[in-house]
C-alpha cells in the first residue's frame, strides 16, 4: 500500500467535487457536497441507501449533470464535460450493479476498454485498413492475456459474460475499468454480492492497482469494515449531506456519525476492527 | 363546418377505438401491437365475406366477425406467440408483432379471396341514412362510430373500476410481478385482454373500412393513427389517448375544409396529420424532459428488476453461453459464408429465363437486406423504414439516369448518399428516444415518405413509376446477377470488417449497455449515426439496384408495408449474418416464384404467410434460423474438440471454473504493470 496522505486530501487532488448539488424535482439528493481524491489514495464515500452516494457518482462520472457545483479532474473543470470525455481523460468506473456488454467476452470487454485510451478515429482506419481480418497486435494480446491472468479470468475469457455469475462479473467488470489505465477509478459497491472470501480477493486486488499503478479509487461501499480498512479518508453521507469527513479512525469516533449512520450497535462492531487490515 | 367537426367527431371515434386497443394492451402486457392494423384487416375482411359476399345482415356479421372471431383470433394468437413475450427484449416483442402484421393479411385472402375491394360498406344499411343535428348533416355510419366509442369508453370504464376483473387488470398494469406474486394469474387476465383488445381491432376495422379502405396499407394508417395518440399519451394514459384520437380526426376533417379539393397533395396530407402531431408530441416530451424512454414508464421495481435489458442479445447471450469464437483476424468459422456464397455464385450459371430474373432480383434484395444486418443486427436500433431509404434510392436513380443522363451505376451511388443524409438525421431526432419510440417514429416516417414523396407525379407517373435503362453492359439478367452480386459481397466485405474491427466490439457494446460503453470512452451517439448512415446508404444502394433489376422506380414497391415484409424474411433467417441477408434475398423472390409456377394461385399467400411465421419464431430463436443452425453446428465441432481436450487432461472449453475456485485462487499477483 502507498503512504496515507495526510489528514485531509493533498491540494494536487486528481479528482474533486465542489458544493454539488442534484435536485429531482423538490427532493435534494445531493446539498452542496464537496470532495476530492488525492493520487495513489482509495477514499471512501459510505452512507445509509438513499444517502446519494450513487447519485454524486453519476455526477463525478458525467452520466448526470448537477444542478450547481463544480466536478475538477487533475484541476480542470469538467462539470460540463460528457462521461465518454471524461472516461478518455482517465476516470474509470465500475456500477452497482455491473454494466456489461452482456453478448461480448471478458477478453473482448478488456480489449475494448484497452483500444478505446490508446487508439483514435478508428472508424475509417477500420474500414480502409481492413482491420477487422488482420489478427490484433501483439502488445494487445499480451496485455490483455496479463490482465486477464491477474484476476483470474483466462478460463473464461472467450465466454459471454451474460453466463457468468455475479462475483465474476464483478472481476471482468474492474478488469474492463484497469484496462482503461484509469487514473481514477470509481468503484461503487464491489463487494455488493459476494461472499466474505470473495471480498476479501477483491479487496487484495484494489490494494495491488494502488501500489502498482499508482490509481486513486474513490470506493462506494455498504461494508463498513472494508471502507474502513482500506482506505486513508472517509466521507460519509446521509439524506445527500455530508454528515462527517476524516480518517477511519475519526469516522470511528465522529458522534454525529455513529448516531446518524453506523448507530451504536454497528459502532461498536466497527471498534473492534482492528487496524491489521488498514494497512495491510 | 359543423359537418366537418362531426365527421371528425366520427373519425376520432374510429382513432380512439384503435389506440384504447394498443394502449390497453401495452400497459398490460407490455407488447406494443404492431399487428393491430392487420388484426383490424383480418376481422374486417371476414366481416365483408360474410356481410358483402354472402349477404348476412349487419349485425349477425358484427357479432359473429368482432365478438367471437375477434376474441378467438386474439386468445389464438396470444397462446402461439404474446405469452412467450412477457419477458422478452423490446426487439423481439416489436419483431414477433410485425410477423404476425405480415402473416394475417395473405392468411385474409387465403380464407376469404383474393378479390380486389374498392369500396366496403360500414354499418349503416345502403343507402346510408343522414340525419340533421344542429342544422348540419351527420350520416349514421359516422353516428354509430360514435356510439361505439361511448359504448367502448363506458363499458371499459364500468368494467375496469366496479368489477373484480377491471381490479385485477389495474393491478397487473401497475406491476404485473407483484399482481403474480399475489396470486392472481397473468396469462389468465392477459388472454382475456388480448381477447377484448383483439376484438377492438375488428371493430376499428370495420368502422374505418369505408373510409381508409379495405386493404392492410389503409389499416396500417389506421393504426399509424392509433399510435400517434398513444405516442402521445406517453404509452400509458388512455384517457389522454383518447382525447388526443378525438382531436386528431377533428383537426383531419376541419382541414380538409380548407385544403383544395381533388388535389392529391391535399389526400396526402391529410393522411400525414397523425404524423405530424407525433411529431409534435415527441418533440414536445423530448424538450421537457430531455428523453423519452418506455421502459422507465412500466411495470414496479420487481418487474424492472426481471425485465430483460438492451435488444435481443441479452436474452440470446445469457441463453447461449457458449464459447465465442476470437473476432479478431481470420478464423475457421468465416469459411462457411465463404462456401455459402460461392456455393450461390454458381446459380446464375446454372439458372435461365425467369428463374435467372428472379435470382437477380434476390441478389438486389440481398443487398437491401444488408442494411437491416447493420442497422438492426449490428446497431440493435428498430427501424423500420429502411423501405424508405430503398425508395429515395430507387427514385433518385431513375430521375438521375433517365431525366438528367447520369450513368445508371453512378446514379445509384448518388442515390445511396442522397438517402445517407435522411438517415442520419433519423438517427439524429431518434437518438433521444428509447427501441419503441424509434420503431414508431421510422414507421412513421416511412408512412409519410409513403404518402408525401412517393405519391408525387415526378415519381409515381400513374403507378408504373419512372422508367430506369440498365448499361448496354448489363442489359442480360445473367450479367446483372454477378454485378448485383459482387456489390452485395463488397458491401458484405465492409460490414463483416467493421463487425471484426474495434468498431464492431464497439457497437456492440452501444448495444448492451449504453452507460457502461460511455463510462469506457464511446460516443453513443457517434456511433449510432455511424450505424445509420452505412445502413442507410447500403439499403438506398440496394433500392438503386432493385429499380435497375425491375429497369423501373415504382414507389409504391417501396412501401412502408412492404418494409415491414422484407424484415420479417430477414428476421426470419437470420439478424446479423451477412449469409442470412443473402439467403434471404433469394428466398424472398425464389419462393414465391416457387409456389405461383408449381402450385394453384391460392397458394401464392403462402411464402409471406411463412416469412410473418418465421418472424413470429423469433420470440423462440432470437437470432434466426441461419445464426442458430451456424451456432449448434459450432457448438458440436467445440464439443468434439473438448472431447479431444478431456482425453489430454484440459478443461472442456465453455465450461468454466466456479466463481469461488477463482475468487480464492491463489493472490492476485499479476497485475504488474498492466494497470497503467
Amino acid at each position: 500500500m502507498t503512504a496515507k496522505p495526510a489528514e485531509t486530501p493533498s491540494p494536487g487532488a486528481r479528482l474533486e467535487c465542489e458544493n454539488v448539488t442534484v435536485r429531482f424535482g423538490g427532493v435534494i439528493a445531493l446539498d452542496s457536497v464537496s470532495l476530492s481524491v488525492p493520487p495513489s489514495t482509495i477514499v471512501g464515500l459510505v452512507g445509509p441507501n438513499g444517502a446519494g452516494k450513487s447519485t454524486l457518482f453519476s455526477v463525478l462520472s458525467g452520466l448526470r449533470r448537477p444542478n450547481s457545483g463544480r466536478v475538477r479532474f487533475e484541476g480542470a473543470d469538467i462539470t460540463r464535460m460528457s462521461a465518454q470525455a471524461r472516461a478518455r481523460r482517465g476516470l474509470a468506473r465500475t456500477f452497482q450493479h455491473p454494466e456489461m456488454f452482456t453478448g461480448l467476452t471478458a477478453r473482448e470487454h478488456i480489449m475494448l476498454s484497452h483500444r478505446m485510451s490508446t487508439r483514435r478515429s478508428r472508424i475509417w482506419t477500420d474500414i480502409l485498413t481492413a482491420r477487422g481480418f488482420r489478427p490484433a497486435d501483439h502488445d494487445e494480446v499480451e496485455r490483455v492475456d496479463q490482465l486477464l491472468e491477474a484476476l483470474n479470468l483466462t478460463e473464461i475469457s472467450n465466454q459471454p459474460v451474460a453466463g457468468l455469475p455475479l462475483g465474476m462479473t464483478r472481476l471482468v467488470e474492474l478488469a474492463r475499468a484497469l484496462a482503461s489505465s484509469p487514473k481514477v477509478l470509481l468503484l461503487d459497491e464491489p463487494s455488493s454480492g459476494l461472499d466474505a472470501q470473495e471480498t476479501e480477493q477483491v479487496m487484495r486486488v484494489f490494494e495491488r492497482a494502488v501500489e502498482l499503478s499508482g490509481v486513486s479509487l474513490l470506493l462506494v461501499e455498504h461494508d463498513v469494515a472494508m471502507v474502513l480498512r482500506l482506505c486513508s479518508y472517509v466521507h460519509v453521507l446521509d439524506f445527500g449531506v455530508e454528515i462527517g469527513a476524516g480518517t477511519p479512525e475519526e469516522i470511528r469516533n465522529n458522534d454525529a456519525v455513529r448516531a446518524a449512520y453506523l448507530g451504536d450497535e454497528t459502532a461498536a462492531g466497527v471498534a473492534s476492527i482492528e487496524p491489521q487490515g488498514a494497512g495491510s | 363546418m359543423l359537418e366537418y367537426v362531426f365527421a371528425g367527431i366520427a373519425l376520432g371515434s374510429i382513432y380512439a377505438i384503435a389506440a384504447s386497443g394498443i394502449v390497453v394492451t401495452y400497459v398490460s402486457s407490455g407488447v406494443l401491437n404492431f399487428a393491430f392494423g392487420s388484426m383490424a384487416y383480418f376481422l374486417a375482411r371476414f366481416y365483408y365475406y360474410l356481410n358483402s359476399e354472402h349477404g348476412w345482415s349487419s349485425i349477425p356479421a358484427l357479432v359473429v366477425s368482432v365478438f367471437v372471431a375477434g376474441p378467438a383470433l386474439g386468445a389464438f394468437l396470444y397462446l402461439l406467440l404474446f405469452r412467450h413475450l412477457r419477458l422478452s427484449s423490446p426487439l423481439i416483442r416489436i419483431v414477433s408483432t410485425i410477423g404476425v402484421s405480415v402473416a394475417l393479411p395473405p392468411a385474409a385472402l387465403m380464407l376469404f379471396g383474393n378479390e380486389t375491394i374498392t369500396t366496403a360498406p360500414g354499418l349503416a344499411h345502403q343507402p346510408i341514412r343522414t340525419y340533421k343535428i344542429f342544422g348540419a348533416s351527420a350520416n349514421l355510419d359516422q353516428i354509430i362510430a360514435v356510439g361505439c366509442v361511448l359504448a367502448v369508453v363506458v363499458l371499459g370504464t364500468l368494467l375496469l373500476q366496479f368489477t373484480d376483473v377491471g381490479l385485477k387488470v389495474r393491478a397487473m398494469v401497475d406491476t404485473e410481478a407483484m399482481t403474480s406474486l399475489s396470486g392472481v394469474s397473468p396469462a389468465k387476465i392477459s388472454i382475456c385482454v388480448w381477447m377484448v383488445t383483439t376484438a377492438l381491432a375488428g371493430l376499428a376495422g370495420v368502422l374505418a373500412a369505408p373510409s381508409s379502405g379495405l386493404t392492410p396499407g389503409g389499416m396500417t394508417a389506421l393504426m399509424a393513427s392509433g399510435f400517434a395518440a398513444v405516442v402521445a399519451a406517453r404509452l400509458r394514459s388512455l384517457p389522454a389517448a383518447v382525447g388526443v384520437a378525438m382531436g386528431m380526426g377533428i383537426l383531419t376533417d376541419v382541414s380538409q375544409k380548407y385544403l383544395p379539393v381533388n388535389s392529391s397533395l391535399t389526400n396526402a396530407i391529410l393522411l400525414s396529420i397523425p404524423v405530424f402531431v407525433m411529431g409534435a408530441f415527441l418533440l414536445a416530451y423530448v424538450a421537457v424532459s430531455g428523453q423519452i424512454n418506455e421502459a422507465s414508464s412500466t411495470g414496479g421495481a420487481l418487474d424492472n428488476a426481471i425485465r430483460p435489458m438492451g435488444g435481443s442479445d441479452a436474452a440470446t447471450a445469457s441463453s447461449n453461453a457458449a464459447v465465442v469464437a476470437n473476432r479478431s483476424g481470420w478464423s475457421p468459422y468465416m469459411l462457411g459464408p465463404v462456401v455459402v456464397i460461392g456455393i450461390i455464385a454458381l446459380l446464375p450459371l446454372l439458372l435461365s429465363g425467369y428463374w435467372l430474373t428472379l435470382l437477380a432480383g434476390g441478389f438486389a434484395f440481398a443487398v437491401l437486406f444488408l442494411s437491416y444486418t447493420m442497422v438492426v443486427g449490428e446497431g440493435g436500433m428498430i427501424w423500420l423504414c429502411q423501405a424508405s431509404f430503398a425508395g429515395i434510392g430507387a427514385l433518385a436513380t431513375a430521375q438521375l439516369a433517365t431525366n438528367h443522363g447520369v450513368n445508371p451505376l453512378l446514379a445509384v451511388l448518388i442515390g445511396g448518399l442522397i438517402a445517407t443524409p435522411v438517415g442520419v438525421i433519423i438517427g439524429l431526432l431518434t437518438i433521444r428516444l428509447g427501441n419503441l419510440y424509434v420503431a414508431l417514429v421510422t414507421l412513421t416516417f416511412g408512412l409519410l415518405a409513403e404518402t408525401l414523396i412517393f405519391t408525387r407525379d415526378v415519381f409515381y407517373q400513374d403507378g408504373l413509376g419512372v422508367l430506369v435503362a440498365r448499361p448496354s453492359y448489363l442489359l442480360d439478367d445473367r450479367s446483372f446477377a454477378y454485378f448485383a452480386l459482387a456489390v452485395f459481397v463488397v458491401l458484405a466485405l465492409v460490414v463483416v470488417n467493421l463487425r471484426r474491427s474495434t468498431t464492431g466490439l464497439a457497437l456492440a457494446a452501444v448495444r448492451y449497455s449504453e452507460a457502461g460503453a460511455r463510462t469506457v470512452g464511446l460516443s453513443i451517439l457517434g456511433m449510432k449515426l455511424l450505424v445509420a448512415a452505412i445502413s442507410t446508404f447500403i439499403a438506398a444502394i440496394g433500392g438503386g439496384l432493385l429499380a435497375l433489376n425491375y429497369q423501373s422506380a415504382m414507389p409504391m414497391s417501396y412501401a412502408t408495408f412492404a418494409g415491414l415484409v422484407w424484415l420479417a424474411v430477414f428476421v426470419t433467417i437470420g439478424l446479423r449474418s451477412v449469409t442470412a441477408a443473402v439467403l434471404a434475398g433469394i428466398s424472398f423472390t425464389l419462393l414465391p416464384g416457387v409456389f405461383q409456377t408449381y402450385l394453384s394461385a391460392t397458394w401464392g399467400n403462402v411464402p409471406t404467410i411463412l416469412f410473418g411465421l418465421g418472424a413470429v419464431m423469433v420470440a423462440l430463436h432470437p437470432d434466426g434460423q441461419v445464426a442458430m443452425n451456424a451456432r449448434q453446428l459450432q457448438g458440436f465441432v467445440v464439443k468434439v474438440a473438448g472431447r479431444r481436450g478431456r482425453h489430454h487432461g484440459a478443461r472442456p472449453p465453455g465450461s468454466p471454473p466456479a466463481a469461488k475456485e477463482i475468487l480464492t485462487s491463489p493472490d492476485v499477483t499479476g497485475l504488474v504493470e498492466t494497470s497503467r
